[in-house]
């Protein structure tokens, strides 16, 4: 990032959108200079109209002598053309600068912030909400643009043109210019407070048309359950009411509308004609020209009318304002560091973990994790096994440093865990989870995910056989190149999980973290999943959240967690002797199967007599 | 990457006259309305042109004549004309507005009403955004074509129309110049209306595509983190933000250029009304006014034409989102009630299936030859791999669908012949993800029948066994379930639907059980309502628990649309194939739940 937007923070939200220009601000002010000489162009027009009135029309002189009056004619003509170019031109060149500084403006934004996001530290995730981050990612990002694009644009259009032909009114007559804008404070005072008015009734109206779009889509979401019961007339009813309530809404703010633009007619028009009135008494009395009458008539008009819109901008201006304190709070989080660390390794690390003393917690005097102490040798499988809570997942969730212990050592492969820079680390792992998070885009693209280099596509295959899931990618619709999601295929949670697999292959760590299957996938599936997964494992220092005893069995360790600390730790072989939490998991396992048996027996039993009757 | 973006945007290159009619027809009911607002506008717009016409006049019978008496008399019109205006203005806001807000109302309630009795394969096809779409964004569309679109042309035109009136009373010669430059300038803005159009379509899809890009990392920001996979999806997003910028660039400086433009343009015609004015007024033939009044109109001529350009530029998208609309009210419920369908016929009987067909594609076939008699009070289990076949049976059951050969019978009589409602009304259905409307959980429930007082509400909650988890709960029966029922956990959801199919006292029952798993005290209850529920009435369960299955009378094991073994759960059992197999994996899976807490991770 070229730019850090986070260097722009302000408590003073106005310098900090001006230090949010950095890098615009030139071309930001040539916009607005561009604005200026296109209103001096246009105050030009109605003077060179002045002129044209007094010195030549109505100038005798100039009248009697033909080849004169043509040059003249022609040189005026030519001026009007050339100031409508320059204010056309000037205009342009005006709205393209401020397009192209608040478009700049919202890409670099867009870009940061997303990027920012994707930095924060898991904590961060933990108690952030995601619509609310989507939203101010998007829609108060565009609300910032906008205030570059139109507002703070629009502002600076209608003072220059306040000011630049106030000036030049006031040249041509002091009290005359005064008399104009006699009205203008009264009219931005109406607009301003008719805009508050109108944006609250807005608000109310677009509330209703969420509530209206809520009724449509649980009614065609629950097209089964209308049906079912038969309650169209009473989804009908229920469609009306809110359909009803928002023209009703949209009326009120009609009413509005229509009454507001009129009565500032009434307002600007008898301001105008007063002036129109007075200006011609002094022309008639002799004190201005009817050059000047005309210049006059000429300014006034965007003098007056566009202070109309100045309270709609106002007030456009203030969301503005709280858009970049919503953007701003995302920003001034802290990022995760990903790259400093002391330990630069070129190549992949063995690992050996071992875990000393460690603790951790979430929140300060809530420990999750006490004095937990274990050494797990390079390529050996970790299970670790507890009840909800216990934590199994905190543990797991230190070693790609997601989080960070709070006391005690972790090191790998001699060093400590801490001084591995993230990205290097996490490059290192794999992660399958139960029900892993799949991106809306081709199968192809999620099993590649991550890998962080070109993939071949037989290496793609090959892992798509080796994670069992070959076979079904093959019956979808449009094989590896089926998108995931709304307008694609869905695929269930034991698929799922074996795509992760294959993407776990594909990024070839060295060391894996698993998440046991427990979903309800049919007894093929299950051990077609368990073989996938005895692949990846090979060779690799591999923890695995088991569920059951089966699939720890062969564990060359197995941590049984509660309550934060270690419960049991050791071999099946050792465990099973001992008496404890996962004897007595063996001992349900083992009394699950003799209670199948005796149930197919009874079934059996009371079949045969069924039948001997 | 085009092809997606245009997708929803294919519309009839020309424009289609007869769907511009029916547009038209939008409006029939509402004709005062119209005449009102194009009246008013049209009076406005006339008056526009004439003050400047006033203002002339003032210049040259007030100001340059020096005459006091005349200036006040014209601007005493003048001031009640502003008044006048005024009026108008109020009037054709109001009218068009109001207008254009009734206009969309109707159609929301007409496309409403009109897909409550299509049927459920509509659904199916189609998927619920593009619906919305319709039902939201065309009808504002058309509406606004109807009525601001129609407003802003004929100001356009009127504006054009006195402007050039008054030109040609005040020199014609002159007026003949600035009427040839019209043409030009209503020809180049339209061009370029027509493509800021499009520029601003397609960022709109780049924009919705970045929010798409911004929810799909944050909601997945672990997966991103855990692969190192930031800089890549960071590239991946500045590509999509280089193009949105590129395009609403793009849109931006054209709509910066395009009124300067028609400036421009019109200046060349103040110049020649100086070169030529200048001359004439030598000869009296044109007065100074007369000059300022042209003056006036060019400059403001420009508006009228933006709007003209607007509009046209927009007709083209308007008519496609009427004919995307149209094609919604015109598509046909493909299950309809019969002539003289008989609506009161007792449900409570025997049930049979036929040799039923069925496919929801021409080449798929579903079910084939199906058969099955069903008594009264009998309860079915149907079990079997997904896609073999049980949800189309019960879909059959509910008449959301009808076979495509051979015939269902209720109580003796072929179900087509009876109205849907007639069949619908008596059947309670509970469905696997359970659907529930925001609003408290007491309407939730009393949907199964609505005249139902709250002490009903309550017993069929008793009976659910939904009573006592909805009277724990801070409002308890006046609790907000939130949108689509999300503040409250699956268990709950199905308690809740299990309550409401319990209110409506159904004949028949039909259940698909939920596969994911619920905690333990809320599956018991779920179990105990579902026995109340079942009592008396005929059945059919898409069965996942074991507790439901042993309880059936009969087992249908389905696949591939065929009842491949069917029998009580002993005779099954014993039978050690296909429903053996399922029931041990069954077993142990929830014989491990219920043991150890320790294995639900």
């Amino acid at each position: 990032m070229e730019f850090d937007v986070k260097s722009t923070i302000s408590k003073n939200r106005l310098l900090g959108l001006w230090r949010l220009l950095s890098g615009y601000k030139s071309i930001y002010s040539a916009a607005v200079i561009s604005l200026g000489i296109a209103a001096l162009s246009k105050t030009g027009t109605y003077m060179l109209l002045r002129y044209f009135t007094d010195q030549v029309l109505l100038d005798p002189s100039t009248r009697s002598q033909n080849s004169n009056l043509i040059n003249q004619l022609f040189i005026i003509a030519l001026g009007f053309v050339a100031l409508a170019i320059m204010e056309g031109g000037f205009t342009y060149t005006s709205g393209r600068l401020a397009a192209r500084t608040a478009e700049g403006i919202a890409l670099r934004l867009r870009n940061y912030v997303f990027d920012h996001i994707q930095r924060l530290t898991f904590s961060y995730h933990d108690k952030t909400q995601t619509g609310e981050l989507i939203q101010r990612s998007t829609s108060d990002i565009d609300a910032l643009r906008r205030f570059y694009a139109d507002q703070a644009i629009g502002v600076g259009r209608i003072g220059l043109l306040f000011i630049i032909n106030l000036i030049a009114l006031l040249n041509l007559n002091t009290r005359l210019g005064l008399i104009s804008i006699l009205v203008v404070p009264f009219i931005i005072l109406t607009s301003i407070s008719f805009f508050r008015k109108v944006t609250k009734a807005y608000e109310a109206y677009q509330e209703q048309d969420a509530v209206v779009s809520t009724t449509l889509q649980e009614n065609l979401t629950g097209v089964r359950v209308v049906k079912a019961f038969a309650r169209q007339e009473y989804e009908r009813e229920k469609f009306e009411k809110d359909n009803w309530e928002k023209f009703l809404r949209g009326r009120r703010l009609l009413m509005m509308h229509s009454t507001f633009w009129p009565l500032s007619d009434i307002l600007c028009g008898a301001q105008m004609l007063g002036g129109f009135i007075f200006a011609a008494m002094m022309v008639i009395n002799q004190t201005i020209s009817v050059g000047t009458y005309l210049a006059y008539a000429g300014l006034v008009v965007w003098l007056i009318w566009p202070m109309r819109n100045l309270g709609r901008l106002i007030v456009q201006t203030s969301t503005g304002l709280v858009s970049y304190d919503r953007v701003m709070e995302i920003v001034k989080e802290e990022r995760e560091d990903l790259i400093t660390g002391n330990s630069i390794l070129s190549g992949p690390v063995r690992g050996e973990f071992i875990f000393d003393k460690v603790c951790f917690e979430y929140e300060r005097g809530v420990p999750v994790l006490e004095n937990i102490t274990f050494h797990c040798p390079s390529g050996a499988v970790v299970a670790i096994m507890g009840l909800t809570g216990s934590g199994k997942s905190s543990l797991i969730n230190l070693i790609p440093r997601f989080y960070e212990y709070t006391s005690g050592k972790i090191f790998l492969d001699g060093i400590e865990l801490k001084n591995y820079p993230r990205a290097f680390l996490r490059r290192q792992i794999g992660i399958v989870e139960q029900e892993p998070f799949l991106f809306s885009r081709s199968l192809r693209e999620n099993i590649i995910y991550g890998a962080g280099r070109q993939v071949t596509e037989e290496e793609i295959i090959s892992a798509a056989k080796a994670a069992a899931i070959h076979e079904t990618i093959l019956n979808l619709p449009n094989n590896y190149q089926a998108r995931i999601g709304e307008k694609g295929v869905t695929l269930s949670g034991g698929q799922k999980q074996r795509i992760a697999i294959a993407r776990a292959l594909i990024k070839d760590p060295r060391i894996l973290i698993l998440d046991d299957a427990t979903s309800s996938v049919d007894t093929q599936t299950e051990s077609d999943i368990q073989a996938a997964l005895n692949i990846l494992m090979q060779g690799r220092t591999s923890f695995v959240i088991a569920h059951r005893v089966q699939s720890v069995m062969n564990a060359d360790l197995i941590i049984v967690l509660d309550k934060g600390r270690i419960e049991q730790i050791g071999k099946h072989n050792d465990l099973i002797q001992q008496p404890g939490v996962y004897r007595s998991i063996y001992d349900i396992q083992t009394l699950i199967e003799i209670e199948l048996e005796k149930e197919i027996a009874s079934a059996e039993l009371m079949h045969k007599s069924i039948e001997t009757e | 990457m085009m092809d997606e973006i245009i997708e929803e945007e294919e519309y009839t290159s020309q424009i289609n006259s007869r769907t511009l009619l029916r547009i038209l027809e939008l409006t029939k009911p509402y004709r005062l309305w119209v005449a009102g607002f194009l009246l008013t506008i049209m009076l406005v717009s006339g008056l526009d042109s004439f003050f400047t016409y006033l203002s002339k006049r003032i210049i040259d019978e007030g100001i340059v004549a020096k005459d006091p008496n005349t200036l006040f008399r014209i601007s005493l019109i003048y001031g009640s004309l502003i008044i006048l205006q005024a009026l108008f203005v109020f009037g054709f806001i109001y009218l068009a507005g109001v207008l254009g807000e009734r206009i969309r109302y109707d159609l929301r309630k007409r496309m409403f009403n009109h897909l409550q009795d299509l049927s459920l394969s509509y659904f199916n096809q189609t998927p619920v955004g593009w619906i919305m779409s319709r039902v939201t964004s065309d009808s504002e569309r058309v509406s606004e074509l109807v009525t601001w679109g129609l407003l802003d042309s004929t100001w356009g035109l009127m504006n054009i129309l006195t402007a050039s009136t008054f030109m040609i009373l005040i020199n014609w010669r002159l007026a003949l110049i600035v009427m040839a430059i019209i043409p030009i300038l209503i020809f180049v803005a339209i061009q370029f209306r027509k493509k800021i159009l499009v520029e601003f379509r397609l960022s709109r899809k780049f924009n919705s595509k970045i929010t798409a890009a911004f929810n799909e990392n944050i909601t997945g920001v672990r997966v991103v983190k855990a692969l190192s996979h930031e800089e890549e999806s960071m590239n991946e997003f500045a590509k999509l933000t280089s193009q949105m910028y590129s395009s609403s660039y793009r849109a931006a400086w054209l709509s910066a250029l395009f009124l300067p433009a028609v400036q421009m343009i019109s200046a060349l015609a103040i110049g020649s009304i100086v070169l030529y004015g200048g001359l004439q007024a030598r000869y009296g033939m044109i007065t100074i006014g007369g000059i300022q009044a042209f003056v006036a109109y060019i400059t403001f001529m420009m508006w009228p034409i933006q709007d003209l350009a607007r509009v046209y530029a927009e007709l083209q998208h308007a008519i496609a989102s009427a004919e995307r609309m149209f094609s919604l009210l015109d598509t046909n419920p493909e299950v309809l009630d019969r002539p003289d369908s008989i609506s009161d016929w007792k449900i409570r009987g025997d049930i049979e299936f036929n040799n039923v067909n069925f496919a929801y594609e021409d080449d798929v076939p579903v079910l084939s030859e199906f058969t099955l008699k069903v008594s009264a009070g009998e309860m079915i289990a149907l079990v079997g791999p997904t896609g073999g076949g049980k949800s189309t049976i019960v879909n059959l059951m509910c008449r959301f669908f009808e076979p495509r050969s051979g015939v269902i019978t209720i109580n003796g009589i072929d179900y087509t012949k009876l109205t849907q409602e007639a069949i619908q009304s008596r059947i309670g259905v509970v469905l696997q993800t359970p659907h529930l409307f925001s609003g408290t959980i007491k309407d939730n429930i009393r949907y199964g029948r609505l005249e139902a007082s709250n002490d009903d509400v309550e017993q069929a909650s008793v009976l659910a066994g939904a009573h006592e988890f909805i009277s724990s709960l801070e409002n308890g029966y006046d609790e907000q379930v939130g949108e689509s029922g999300n503040m409250l956990s699956t268990g709950q959801k199905q308690l809740i639907s299990l309550a409401r199919a319990v209110l409506s006292q159904p004949d028949i029952f039909i259940m698909d059980e939920a596969t994911s798993s619920v905690d333990t005290l809320t599956e018991s209850r779920i179990q105990k309502g579902m026995e109340n529920l079942m009592k008396g009435r005929t059945s059919f369960v898409i069965a996942h628990r074991l507790s439901t299955i042993r309880k059936a009378n009969r087992i249908l094991y389905i696949e591939g649309g065929k009842i491949v073994e069917t029998g009580t759960h002993s005779e099954l059992l014993n039978k050690r194939n296909k429903y053996y197999r399922l029931y041990t994996q069954q077993f142990r899976h929830e014989l491990e739940l219920e043991y150890g807490p320790i294995y639900t991770g």
